[in-house]
C-alpha cells in the first residue's frame, strides 16, 4: 500500500503512472531508433557495429539536405497560411459571434471524416478533371484543364492547411477568449483607434495563443508523409517520404532512423528559434 | 475437475471433428488482396469445406519486413524478384516438385525463371505471371510511332507516368538504352545511360505512380497520353472503353514478371494439407477462371486451351513464348546494384 501521507509518495504516486508511459512510448522507441541509427545495413541483417556511418552518409548527401530544407519550408508556409487565415476566424468567434458553442462545433465537423478522406477531396477538386477544372471549363474560362493545381508544393500546402485549421483556431480562440474586455475599453479611452487598440492589447495578449497553433502545426506537417505522397507529386516529396523508402523499398532501417532523428532535431532546433524569436517580439510589442 | 472435464470433452470433439474433416482454415495464406478469390482453389475449398485463412500485405518491401520480424504464416505470395532475398534471409523451405501434382503440365518456360529456380533448387511454385510495358492512348498516339524514346520526348511533358519503383524503373530504363540482357547486373558505364534515360523522362513525369489505379484513371482522363504500367491496367482501360493499349512488340521492349507462392518456413500445418493447396491454386480449371476473369495469364500451359481464346487475344498473350523469350525477365537484380538503383532513383526523383 502507498502511504498518501508522505508527500513525496504522493508525488510518486501521481507521476508514476505518466512516467511509465512516456518512458515506455516515448523513452524507449527513441532509444531504439538512436541505437539503430548508429548501426548499419547489410543484405538481410543489421550489422550491430556502433559506427556513424549513417551519418556521415546523410550529411554528405545532397538529397537529404535539400529534402529536408524543402520540408521545413513546406511546414513553414503552411503554418504562416494557416495561422493567418485561422487568426480572423478564431477573433470572430471569440469576440463577435453569439453561438460560439456551434461556430466551434461547425469548424470541427471536417475532422468527423478520415484524413485520408480529405486529401482524396482534395485531389477531386484539383485534379484533370476535377471540380475545379471543369468548373472554369464549363464557363469558358480556360479551354484545356490547368495541370499546375495539382502534383506539387502548392497542392501539398493548400491540403495541409486545410487539415491543420482547427488546430490554430482553437488556440488562438482561446487566447482571446481570456482577454479581459476592460483593456480593450481602457485603450479606447486612451484614444487608440480600433487599429492601434488591436495591435498594442489584442495581439500581443494572444502572441502564446499563436504560439501554440504555430509549434501545433509546424511540427507534425513537417513530417508528414501521406500528404506529399498523395497529392505532391515529385516537386512535392518531403523528407519523410524518404524516410518511408528506406523502411521500405530500401530495407535500410538504420538509415531510416538516422534521417528520422535528423529530422527530428532540425524541428526542434527551428521550433526553438521561433519561439525565442516569437516571444521576444511579444514582449517588444508590449 | 469439472472444468476438466469439460475441456477434456472439447479437446476430444474437437480431434473427432479433426479426422473427419481437416480444418480448412487452419492453412494461413499471406498474399496480395483479392486472392482470397475462392473460386482460385475449388479443389482445396471441395476437399476442406473452408477457405484458408488470407493475411494480406501491399507491398513485398512490407511482406518481407513483416516476416522478418516474425509473422507467421504457411504460404506467402511474392514474385520471382523478392525470392533470392527471402531465402537469404532464410525463410522459405524449398518445393517437393514430386508433390505438385500440375508441375508437368506449367509453362516450361516460366519453371526456369530465376527465383523460381535458385542453385537447382525449386523455391516457388508459380501462379499468375504477366507483363510490364508501355501502355498508351491510340487516339493520341499512333502505333507506328510508340516507343520508349517517346517517353522522353519534350512534346510529352506531363502526360507520363512511370511507377515509383526503383527496379520496375531500371527495367524500363534497361530496355531503352539497350541494356536489357543485363538488367540484373549493370555495368557502371551501363548504368549511368539508364539513370540518364530516366533523367531525360523525369520533366515529362506527370506523377510516379504507387497506386495502378491512380494510373488508370489518369489514362482515361486523358491527363496522361503514356505510362510504363501493368498489363492490369491495360484491361482497366479495356473493361472502361478507352482507346488504349499496351505495347507488346518484343523488339520495342516489353517486360515480363512471375508470381507465385513459396512455403514459409514459420509454417506450422499439415506439409500434405499446403501442397493441396499449392495443387488446387495451379489447377487447370483455376486458370481458366483467373484468365477469364480477371484476365491475368496463369501459370498453367493445359489453362488456355480450355479458356476463351478470343478473350486470350485481346488480353494480348496468346503467344506466352515469345515474351518468356523475348522481353526482359524482372529477375533478383544484383544487391549491390539494387541499392544503387534505389538511391539514384530518389535523386532523379527529386530532379537531381
Amino acid at each position: 500500500m502507498v502511504n498518501f501521507k508522505s508527500e513525496a509518495s504522493r508525488g510518486i504516486a501521481l507521476s508514476g503512472p505518466a512516467t511509465l508511459y512516456v518512458g515506455l512510448l516515448v523513452a524507449a522507441p527513441l532509444a531504439i531508433l538512436v541505437a539503430y541509427s548508429l548501426w548499419t545495413q547489410t543484405y538481410v541483417s543489421v550489422d550491430r557495429t556502433v559506427t556513424l556511418a549513417n551519418y556521415r552518409e546523410a550529411f554528405t548527401d545532397p538529397l537529404v539536405r535539400y529534402l529536408m530544407i524543402r520540408s521545413v519550408l513546406i511546414a513553414g508556409a503552411v503554418t504562416l497560411f494557416t495561422v493567418a487565415l485561422a487568426y480572423p476566424i478564431a477573433y470572430f468567434i471569440a469576440l463577435k459571434a453569439r453561438r460560439k458553442t456551434l461556430w466551434l462545433l461547425l469548424i470541427t465537423i471536417p475532422f468527423w471524416s478520415s484524413y485520408l478522406l480529405r486529401v482524396f477531396a482534395w485531389k477531386l477538386i484539383l485534379g484533370f478533371n476535377g471540380v475545379l477544372n471543369s468548373a472554369l471549363l464549363s464557363i469558358g474560362v480556360i479551354d484545356t484543364p490547368l495541370t499546375f493545381l495539382l502534383y506539387n508544393e502548392f497542392a501539398v500546402v493548400l491540403t495541409l492547411a486545410h487539415a491543420w485549421a482547427p488546430f490554430a483556431i482553437l488556440p488562438i480562440y482561446v487566447s482571446l477568449q481570456k482577454i479581459d474586455l476592460s483593456l480593450l475599453e481602457a485603450a479606447t479611452d486612451l484614444g487608440n483607434s480600433a487599429v492601434q487598440r488591436f495591435l498594442r492589447v489584442t495581439l500581443p495578449l494572444t502572441i502564446p495563443g499563436i504560439i501554440a497553433a504555430c509549434l501545433i502545426i509546424f511540427i507534425p506537417t513537417v513530417g508528414d508523409y501521406v500528404t506529399p505522397s498523395l497529392v505532391g507529386g515529385s516537386d512535392g516529396k518531403m523528407i519523410a517520404n524518404l524516410i518511408q523508402v528506406q523502411f521500405g523499398a530500401a530495407n535500410n532501417w538504420p538509415l531510416g532512423a538516422t534521417l528520422s532523428l535528423l529530422a527530428m532535431m532540425s524541428v526542434g532546433f527551428v521550433a526553438i528559434v521561433f519561439v525565442l524569436a516569437a516571444s521576444g517580439l511579444g514582449r517588444r510589442i508590449r | 475437475m469439472k472444468f476438466t472435464a469439460i475441456g477434456a470433452l472439447a479437446l476430444t470433439t474437437a480431434l473427432t471433428s479433426g479426422a473427419a474433416l481437416a480444418d480448412g482454415g487452419a492453412l494461413t495464406v499471406f498474399d496480395w488482396s483479392g486472392y482470397e478469390d475462392q473460386a482460385f482453389f475449388t479443389a482445396y475449398m471441395e476437399k476442406y469445406g473452408d477457405a484458408p485463412t488470407y493475411t494480406f500485405f501491399g507491398s513485398q518491401e512490407e511482406a518481407f519486413t513483416k516476416l522478418q520480424s516474425g509473422f507467421a504464416a504457411d504460404l506467402a505470395h511474392p514474385c520471382s524478384d523478392a525470392v533470392r532475398k527471402w531465402v537469404a534471409a532464410d525463410l522459405i523451405h524449398p518445393l517437393d516438385t514430386s508433390k505438385l501434382t500440375n508441375w508437368d503440365a506449367m509453362l516450361p518456360e516460366i519453371k526456369e525463371v530465376d527465383g523460381i529456380q535458385i542453385d537447382g533448387k525449386t523455391y516457388m511454385m508459380p501462379f499468375e505471371w504477366g507483363n510490364t510495358g508501355l501502355i498508351y492512348r491510340t487516339d493520341k498516339i499512333a502505333d507506328d510511332k510508340i516507343g520508349l524514346q517517346l517517353l522522353a520526348d519534350p512534346a510529352y511533358q506531363g502526360k507520363v507516368s512511370i511507377p515509383d519503383a526503383a527496379s520496375s524503373a531500371y527495367a524500363l530504363a534497361a530496355l531503352a538504352t539497350g541494356n536489357a540482357d543485363d538488367y540484373t547486373k549493370l555495368s557502371d558505364e551501363q548504368f549511368k545511360e539508364a539513370s540518364d534515360y530516366l533523367r531525360a523522362v523525369h520533366p515529362n513525369i506527370r506523377f510516379y505512380w504507387s497506386d495502378a489505379g491512380q494510373m488508370d484513371q489518369a489514362m482515361a482522363s486523358g491527363e496522361l497520353e503514356m505510362g510504363w504500367a501493368w498489363n492490369q491496367s491495360e484491361l482497366n482501360l479495356i473493361w472502361n472503353e478507352t482507346p488504349a493499349k499496351m505495347m507488346r512488340d518484343i523488339d520495342k521492349g516489353i517486360a515480363t514478371w512471375v508470381c507465385g507462392y513459396v512455403h514459409l518456413k514459420s509454417s506450422t500445418t499439415p506439409v500434405d494439407q499446403i501442397y493441396d493447396h499449392l495443387n488446387a491454386l495451379s489447377d487447370a480449371t483455376s486458370g481458366k477462371y483467373i484468365i477469364e476473369s480477371w484476365g491475368y495469364p496463369h501459370a498453367n500451359a493445359d489453362a488456355y486451351a480450355i479458356s476463351d481464346a478470343a478473350l486470350i487475344e485481346q488480353y494480348g498473350f496468346d503467344d506466352p513464348k515469345a515474351f518468356f523469350d523475348g522481353s526482359l525477365f524482372f529477375d533478383a537484380v544484383d544487391p549491390a546494384l539494387e541499392a544503387k538503383m534505389l538511391k539514384e532513383f530518389e535523386r532523379i526523383k527529386a530532379g537531381f
